[in-house]
This record gives structure tokens, sequence and C-alpha cells, in this order.
């Protein structure tokens, strides 16, 4: 009796330590990882026939963490200045289908056995969190997501695995593009990639 | 056929030395070229605040984690001054992957399973222990070195000659991805210039001449015979690539320009290992 009583107490210890240690940007990010979780595991969106909906549900959470302008912003750089707000509008949009994809392949292609939180930063309204993402199959992945306050919630911006920056990556191809062809070429290019299924 | 490409090694080793220089100055030479260029981008922030936050951020990586946003440092990118070349192996090896390896490593996945796969890649990686040892003692990482050498005395005898990895599964010691290219970083070497080789993929000219250093250190390379010895290179490239298979096809699907992309990511990644070693 005594025991399970002790152990009951160590399980809500353990539980209200968490978010009372952690900071604002880890736990808002843990939310939305959880939340993606729990899509993922619900046995009720595991057909075939579900997965549209899976999806579906999925891109929306994800949606409310990401804050796919400041991303696109920081991709196109010294090129966002000179674009008018409907290329603004038009890139922000392609972009982020792009980029949903990608994250879609990556959270449905691997087994997320464990994620394991590595700590924080927090620099007036920038913020990164460390993410240790362990696989079945072999060494565990690093991930640190960069993140920028915009009013109550942290918004992700970047993430880099094992160090690869996303936006770094996706400016220099962003950039070549531009300056070897046009901005013209850049969002055609987009287009092709994004149709493609 | 031999002569060409001692030819071409020649020459890319030359031109490497010209580049290849302590950091300090490599970033002398990198300064206000692609600095300037990522600058303008973001309006909120004025150039001398870049500067400044820059230079905090050198002095502050001796002490602890930078605490700032890395991205309003502008990214020091690599030079690539044999581009067209690279982009011609770039393709060579984008061939070879789609004609040869994926092929073979697909038909390799059907008769064994994922765990043999990966017990032979522990074997491998178990056997190329000195290569990760010799260069935590060079990189003065003591507590690697004790790691490495402690999962060697584990996995060999306990794990069926490393076949198993319970260093890992048991005591939690995980393989530390130490080589010579990153030995060279850590002693202040820049990468100098970017270089994608044939069969061998993306490398630099630093992490060119480290990988063969590491040769060095590799049981493999002091097996008598070459046939055996470029026998088992390849069976340890089909077995690696059949536990990856897809990564490959999914990195091309969501990016606009692959060469560029596996360049910079190759880079970071690099600068990354570097800079982590614990």
């Amino acid at each position: 009796m005594i025991l399970i009583r002790l152990w009951i107490l160590i399980l809500l210890l353990f539980g209200m330590t968490t978010p009372l240690f952690s900071g604002e940007p880890q736990e808002q990010l843990q939310q939305t990882t959880d939340k993606v979780l729990a899509i993922l595991s619900d046995p009720n969106l595991k057909s075939p026939e579900k997965t549209k909906e899976r999806r579906e549900l999925i891109l929306r959470v994800v949606d409310e963490r990401f804050d796919w302008e400041e991303m696109a912003r920081r991709c196109l750089a010294r090129h966002w200045v000179q674009r008018t707000p409907e290329e603004k509008r038009e890139f922000i949009h392609l972009f982020k289908e792009l980029l949903q994809q990608v994250y879609m392949d990556k959270v449905e292609g691997y087994s997320w056995n464990k994620i394991q939180y590595e700590g924080e930063t927090i620099d007036g309204n920038y913020g990164t969190v460390k993410v240790k993402i362990f696989t079945p199959k072999e060494q565990p992945i690093h991930v640190e997501y960069r993140l920028l306050k915009k009013g109550p919630t942290w918004l992700v911006y970047d993430f880099s695995i094992e160090g690869v920056s996303l936006v770094n990556n996706y400016r220099t191809q962003f950039n070549e593009i531009i300056v070897k062809s046009s901005y013209r070429e850049l969002v055609k290019r987009l287009k092709t990639k994004v149709s493609q299924p | 056929m031999r002569r060409k490409i001692f030819f071409f090694f020649c020459l890319w080793i030359g031109l490497g030395l010209i580049f290849l220089m302590p950091l300090e100055s490599q970033a002398e030479l990198f300064d206000g070229v692609d600095t300037e260029e990522f600058n303008s981008g973001f309006e909120d922030r004025s150039k001398s605040d870049w500067m400044a936050r820059s230079d905090e951020r050198m002095e502050f990586k001796e002490k602890s984690e930078p605490s700032f946003p890395e991205e309003e440092v502008p990214e020091e990118r690599i030079r690539d001054p044999l581009e067209p070349l690279n982009r011609i192996f770039f393709h060579v090896n984008d061939r070879l992957y789609f004609w040869i390896l994926k092929p073979v490593a697909n038909g390799y996945q059907r008769v064994f399973s994922k765990e043999v796969r990966i017990g032979v890649s522990n074997f491998f990686s178990n056997i190329a222990t000195p290569i990760r040892l010799v260069n935590c003692v060079l990189q003065a990482n003591l507590k690697g070195a004790g790691i490495e050498t402690l999962r060697f005395l584990i996995n060999t005898p306990f794990g069926l000659f490393g076949f198993l990895d319970p260093a890992q599964k048991e005591f939690g010691l995980e393989k530390r991805e130490e080589d010579l290219g990153q030995t060279f970083g850590v002693w202040g070497f820049g990468p100098a210039f970017y270089l994608e080789w044939p069969i061998l993929g993306s490398s630099n000219l630093r992490d060119t001449l480290g990988y063969i250093g590491d040769l060095f250190l590799d049981p493999i390379t002091y097996l008598p015979s070459t046939p055996i010895r470029i026998g088992l290179k390849t069976y340890e490239k089909v077995n690696e690539t059949s536990l990856r298979l897809g990564e490959y096809e999914d990195f091309k699907k969501v990016v606009l320009d692959p060469y560029i992309a596996k360049r910079e990511a190759y880079h970071q990644n690099r600068k990354y290992k570097i800079k982590e070693r614990k």
C-alpha cells in the first residue's frame, strides 16, 4: 500500500515538475508534438482510408505552431523586399505546400519511438528548443527548433536536423535560382514541385 | 585511366593547398562577401548591429552555448570553385544510385531481415573503432575515447563481435562519430572548398585529406588482397544503402536544386559535428 502511494506521489511530482521547469517555448512545442503523436497513434485513424483525414488533422495542428510567413521571408532573404504583396502571398502559399510535404513525409515515414527534450534557450523574443528523437533503426536524431514569440505564442520559424537548418538550405537554393535565372523561374519550379504527388 | 584519376587528384590537392588555411584567415577572406549579400534581406537590424552580434558570439562560444538566434548571423557558405566538375560527378553518383546501387540493395534487402542488416552495419562499425578512438584522442576528447574503448570491449565479446550493440542498449554508451576531417576542423582548419567525389559522394578538401588519413586507421586497409578490401567496402556500402532506401528519393522530392541542397547540407552537418563534440 505504502509503495503504491509512494509511486503515485512520485508520478504526481514528475507530472508537475515538467511544466514548472520548462519554459514557454518548450512547453508550447511539446503540446504540438504531443497532439501530433496522439493523432499518429490513434487506432481509429490508422486504416488506409482514413489517411487523408489524418493528414488534415496533423496539418491543422502543425499550422498553429509554424510561422510560414516568417520562414518564407527568411528563405528569400534579400529578395523578399523586392516582392509585391501578391507575390509574397503566392510565395508563402507555395512554400507552405512544399514544407508540408517535407514534414508529412518525415512524420509519417518514421516511427517515432521516443522524444526527449534537451533544454531550451530564450533571448528576448527568440528561443530555441533542442529535441532528441529516438528511432528504432539507429542513432538518435538531434533536432533544434527555432521559435519567435508573437504575442503569447511561440511560433517555429526554422528547425535544423543534425545541424542542417531548413531555412538556410532553402535560402541558398532560392538565391542561386533567382541570381542565375529569375524569381519567375523560382516560382515556376516551386509550382511544379508542389503539383507532383 | 589510372593516370587520369591521379591527375585530377593532384589537381584538386594542389588547388586545395592554396585554400587550406586556418579558419580565422579564411574568415578574413570571406568578410564582406557573403555577409553583405544576406544582410540586406533583413530590414530590422542594421549592419553594425549584426557585426557586433557576430563578434559577441565568437567570444561567447568559448564559454557556453550562444544564446541569441543563429539566423541573425549570416551563415558562411562553402566555396565551390569546381562546381561544373562537381555537378558532373553529382549526376554520375545520382545515376549510380538509381541504376546500380538501389536495385542491388533492394534485392539484398528482400533476402535479409532488417535485424541482420543492422547487425552487419554494427559489425563494420565495431571494426572501425580505431578511427573513432584515435580521433577522439586527437581532439583531446578523453571522455569520447573512453566511451569508444568501452564500447569495443563490451560489444566485441558480449555482442557477437559487434553484431549486437549491448553497449548502447544496456549501458547507453552512444557511438562517437569522429573522423580525421572533423579533427582537422577542431584544430582550426576550414573546409577549403566543396568536392563531390564519384562513388564516395560529398566531401571537401579538408575531409578528403582526412578520409585518406583515416584509411590508415581502418583495419580493412590491412587485409592482404585488394579484391577482398574492395569487396568488403562494396558490401558495406550496399548494406548501409539497404537500411536507407527511399531517403535519397524523399530528399530529391522536396528540394529545388538537389546539388546545392546536398552541398549545403553536407557543409552545415560537418560544421555541426565539429562544434558539437562532447
